[in-house]
C-alpha cells in the first residue's frame, strides 16, 4: 500500500525520538524539537501528549524507553519494486555502473508500462561514457565546492571555456536534458551537459563569492482566460509548475497571474500562443507587444 | 468526529489539493455546498502539512485559499507531505516499534505465543500497561507479511516470524533524482526519509509538474494490474456533471505528458471494443480483477497504434479513421533553430525541408485536433495549413482571425 502509516511523518518522528531515548532519557524540549523538524505544523499537539500520557506506550514518564535498539524497518516490497523499476531506467547509469538488484521482487513498472509521449526527441545521451564521466565529476564538484573549468560547444559549434562554481544540476523532463547551473561566471552560468567537450577541476583560486541561490529574474505576465472549450482548466494545468494566482472576473472570464524566469520569455510567449483566442495577454505592455508582433508577422504569411 | 491532522482516506484530500493547487480561486462558499466543516478541516490539514506554500487572498467573493509552488525552486515535491499522513491507532504504533525491536536481529525467529509474551514484557513498566491478545498480534504480523517486512514460516503446527533481511539504501543522489523524475516518486521520498544524513539540493527540476503525485495510489494499482495482466474495474468521475461511472477495462499503458502535467491510462474497454484514454486524475478508485488472456495481443495493438497517436486520443471528431494534417513554416537564414524545433518536437510526424527558408510538417493521426495547440506555437511563420478535417482547418484559421481581433489588429473577427 502506497498510503500507509509505515511511511508516515508521525512514525518517522517517533522513530527518531526512540533512537535518542535508547541512549538517554529524552526531555520534552528535545521531543518537541524532533517533532517540529520531522512532522507537521500541528503534530506536536498530537505526538507529545500521546507519548507523555502513555497512549503510545513507547516512552516512560522519566523519558526512558523499553525499546532497546535504534528503530529500523526493512524495505517494503513496494519500495523494492519501485527501486527495481528505476534501476531499469537508462538514466540510472549516471549514478551506478552496475545497479543493485532485488531478486525477490518484480519491478513496479517497466518501460513498456509508461510512455512520456511529448518529450523532445534530442534528449541527452545518458548512457554515453563521456557524458556519465562529466555528470559524476560535476556532481562531485557541487558537493565539494570545487570550481570547474569547462569547455563546451556554443550554438554556433565553437568551443567556449568557462570557469565557474557548480551550484546544482537542473533536469527538464520535457527537454530530457540536464543543465549545470553555476555561479561566478560573467559569461553565463548555464551549460547543457550534452554540449560539454571537456570538464576538469580548476586549480585557479575562485574569486567569486559562492552563491547557492542563483538569482532568477522573475517576471509576471497577466492573462485573461475565456473559459471556452475547457480553456481554464487547460491553462491552469499547463502553468501549474509556476507560481501563479487565478481570480474569477465574471461568468466565464478569469484573470491569471504567472511568474516566470525572464530567460524563458520566448518559451512563455509560444506557450501562451498555443491557447489561441482563449487566452489574451493583458500586461505587461512589452509582452502584449511581443504577441502582437507575432500576429502581425502571421498576417503577412497570408494565413 | 474530532479533527485530526491525519487522515484515513486519501481521496477527499486529493480533491481539495487539486482545487487549491491547480485552480485556487474558489471561495469558501463555493466549497461549502456539501459541508462547511469538511472544507475547514481539509484546509486546516493542508495548512499544517504545507506551511508557507498555502496562501490566502481576499476577494469580493470572500477569502480564497490556494497553493502556490514554483517547482523549479523547491527541490522536492512539497505535496509528498500529504502521503505521509495516514492515520493509525494507539495500538498500531505501539506494536510497530516493539515488534521490530523484538525482531531487531534478522536471525531471530519467534512464534506468535512468544511474541505476544515478549510484547507484554515491554509494556509492563508503564503505569497502565496495554495488553494485546494473540489475534491482534497475528493480524498485525499478517499485515507486515503482506508488506514484505516480515517472513512467516510454518514449522509443524507453529508459525514462526522473522524480519525480512535488511537491504541497504541505494545511492542517495539517485533517490534524490528519481523521487522527482520517476512515476510514483513519493516512494523515493519514503526511502529518503530513511536516510540518516542526507543533504539535498544538488538537483532542481524545470518544467516539473508535481500534480501527478496525487494519483500515486491509482498508478500503483494500475501498474500492479498490468504486471499481472489483469482487468481492472475503475470508477471515473465526470467533473462537469459531477457523476461517477464504473468501467471494466484492460489497462495497457500509462501515458505521461511532460508539457501539460496530465497523465492518462490507455485501456481497452471490452464493452466498446476500443482502446481509449482515461485521465488518471479522473480515476477515483481501481479494483484489480481477473487475468486477461488477450493482454499481450491488446498491448501489441496499442503498439501498432502509437505511430498515429500525437497525444492520447484514438478517435477523431470527423469520423475519419486517420486524419491528415500538414503545415509549412518559413524562417530566415539565421533562424535555422526553427527547423531544429520541428525535428525535436515532431513526435510521430514527418519533417520535410523544402528549401533553406521553409519546412513542411506532415502527420497522419487519429485525432488531428491534438496538434493544433502545438502548431499555434509557430504563429508568425505559418504559410500553409491544411487538414483532411475541413471543419478543424476552418476552426484553426478562424481562431487566428479571432486572435487578430483580440489584440485589435486589422483582419480580425469576433467570435
Amino acid at each position: 500500500m502506497i498510503f500507509s502509516e509505515l511511511y508516515s511523518a508521525y512514525y518517522q518522528a517517533v522513530a527518531t525520538i526512540l533512537k535518542e531515548a535508547c541512549t538517554h532519557p529524552v526531555q520534552v524540549s528535545e521531543l518537541r524539537k524532533i517533532i517540529d523538524q520531522i512532522a507537521f505544523g500541528e503534530s506536536v499537539l498530537n505526538i507529545e501528549p500521546a507519548l507523555l500520557e502513555e497512549r503510545w506506550q513507547l516512552i516512560r514518564q522519566d523519558g526512558t524507553t523499553p525499546i532497546q535498539h535504534a528503530p529500523s524497518m526493512p524495505l517494503t516490497t513496494l519500495q523494492k519494486r519501485w527501486l527495481k523499476s528505476i534501476f531499469l531506467d537508462p538514466r540510472i547509469r549516471l549514478f551506478y555502473d552496475n545497479p543493485p538488484d532485488y531478486p525477490d521482487v518484480n519491478p513496479l513498472f517497466t518501460a513498456d508500462d509508461i510512455r512520456v509521449f511529448d518529450k523532445y526527441l534530442d534528449g541527452d545521451p545518458f548512457e554515453d561514457a563521456d557524458y556519465i564521466r562529466n555528470f559524476r565529476m560535476i556532481l562531485d564538484a557541487i558537493k565539494t565546492r570545487t570550481p570547474l573549468s569547462i569547455d563546451s560547444l556554443n550554438r554556433k559549434g565553437n568551443t567556449v571555456r568557462r570557469t565557474l562554481m557548480p551550484e546544482y544540476l537542473e533536469y527538464s523532463e520535457k527537454d530530457d536534458k540536464i543543465r549545470l547551473i553555476g555561479s561566478g561566471c560573467r559569461y553565463g552560468g548555464i551549460i547543457n551537459l550534452a554540449r560539454i567537450v571537456q570538464c576538469t577541476p580548476s586549480a585557479r583560486k575562485f574569486k567569486y563569492k559562492p552563491d547557492k541561490e542563483i538569482q532568477i529574474d522573475h517576471r509576471t505576465v497577466e492573462l485573461e482566460v475565456i473559459d471556452h472549450r475547457n480553456a481554464l482548466e487547460r491553462v491552469l494545468m499547463h502553468f501549474t509548475h509556476f507560481e501563479k494566482q487565478a481570480e474569477k472576473i465574471d461568468q466565464n472570464r478569469y484573470k491569471v497571474l504567472i511568474t516566470y524566469d525572464n530567460d524563458d520569455e520566448t518559451e512563455m510567449l509560444i506557450r501562451i500562443l498555443s491557447f489561441g483566442p482563449m487566452v489574451k495577454v493583458v500586461a505587461p505592455k512589452h509582452f502584449v507587444d511581443l504577441i502582437k508582433e507575432r500576429l502581425i508577422q502571421q498576417k503577412s504569411c497570408g494565413q | 468526529m474530532a479533527y485530526s491532522e491525519l487522515i484515513k482516506n486519501f481521496n477527499r484530500i486529493r480533491d481539495y489539493m487539486r482545487e487549491f493547487y491547480v485552480y485556487g480561486f474558489k471561495s469558501r462558499d463555493e466549497f461549502t455546498k456539501k459541508s462547511a466543516r469538511s472544507y475547514d478541516d481539509e484546509r486546516r490539514r493542508l495548512e499544517s502539512w504545507l506551511g508557507d506554500y498555502m496562501r490566502f487572498r481576499q476577494t469580493s467573493d470572500g477569502k480564497s485559499v490556494f497553493i502556490s509552488i514554483d517547482s523549479r525552486v523547491s527541490r522536492h515535491n512539497p505535496l509528498y507531505a500529504a502521503w505521509k499522513t495516514k492515520s493509525f491507532t494507539d495500538g498500531d504504533i505501539t506494536l510497530h516499534f516493539i515488534i521490530f525491536d523484538i525482531l531487531h536481529d534478522p536471525e531471530t525467529t519467534i512464534s506468535l505465543n512468544d511474541l505476544t509474551e515478549s510484547i507484554d514484557a515491554y509494556l509492563e513498566s508503564f503505569q497502565e500497561p496495554k495488553t494485546f491478545d494473540q489475534s491482534t498480534v497475528r493480524k498485525k504480523m499478517q499485515e507486515y507479511v503482506k508488506e514484505g517486512l516480515i517472513i512467516a514460516e510454518r514449522k509443524g503446527k507453529t508459525v514462526y516470524y522473522r524480519r525480512t533481511k535488511d537491504s541497504s539504501l541505494p545511492n542517495l543522489d539517485a533517490l534524490d533524482f528519481f523521487s522527482e523524475a520517476s512515476p510514483c516518486g513519493v516512494i523515493g521520498s519514503y526511502l529518503l526519509d530513511k536516510a540518516e544524513h542526507h543533504e539535498e539540493g544538488y538537483f532542481a527540476f524545470k518544467h516539473h509538474y508535481i500534480t501527478g503525485v496525487m494519483d500515486g495510489e491509482i498508478l500503483c494499482n494500475v501498474f500492479e494490474a498490468m504486471a499481472d495482466k489483469k482487468y481492472i474495474t475503475m470508477e471515473t468521475i465526470n467533473r462537469h456533471k459531477d457523476r461517477i461511472s464504473e468501467n471494466h477495462v484492460v489497462p495497457l499503458r500509462i501515458m505521461i505528458s511532460s508539457q501539460s502535467g496530465r497523465q492518462y491510462l490507455m485501456a481497452y474497454t471490452p464493452r466498446f471494443h476500443r482502446i481509449t484514454s482515461f485521465r488518471t486524475d479522473n480515476i477515483v478508485s481501481v479494483r484489480i480483477d481477473d487475468v486477461c488472456d488477450q493482454f499481450d495481443d491488446l498491448r501489441g495493438k496499442l503498439d501498432e497504434m502509437m505511430p498515429h497517436l500525437w497525444g492520447v486520443s484514438t478517435q477523431s471528431r470527423s469520423g475519419q479513421h486517420l486524419e491528415h494534417i500538414e503545415f509549412t513554416v518559413q524562417y530566415a537564414v539565421n533562424e535555422t533553430h526553427i527547423y531544429g524545433r520541428l525535428e525535436r518536437e515532431k513526435r510521430c510526424g514527418t519533417v520535410i525541408k523544402l528549401d533553406d527558408h521553409s519546412t513542411k510538417f506532415v502527420a497522419d493521426v487519429y485525432d488531428a485536433s491534438e496538434l493544433v495547440p502545438w502548431i499555434r506555437t509557430f504563429i508568425c511563420r505559418i504559410t500553409h495549413f491544411e487538414c483532411s478535417d475541413k471543419a478543424l482547418e476552418e476552426q484553426f484559421k478562424s481562431d487566428i482571425r479571432q486572435m487578430y481581433a483580440l489584440y485589435g489588429l486589422e483582419g480580425g473577427e469576433n467570435n
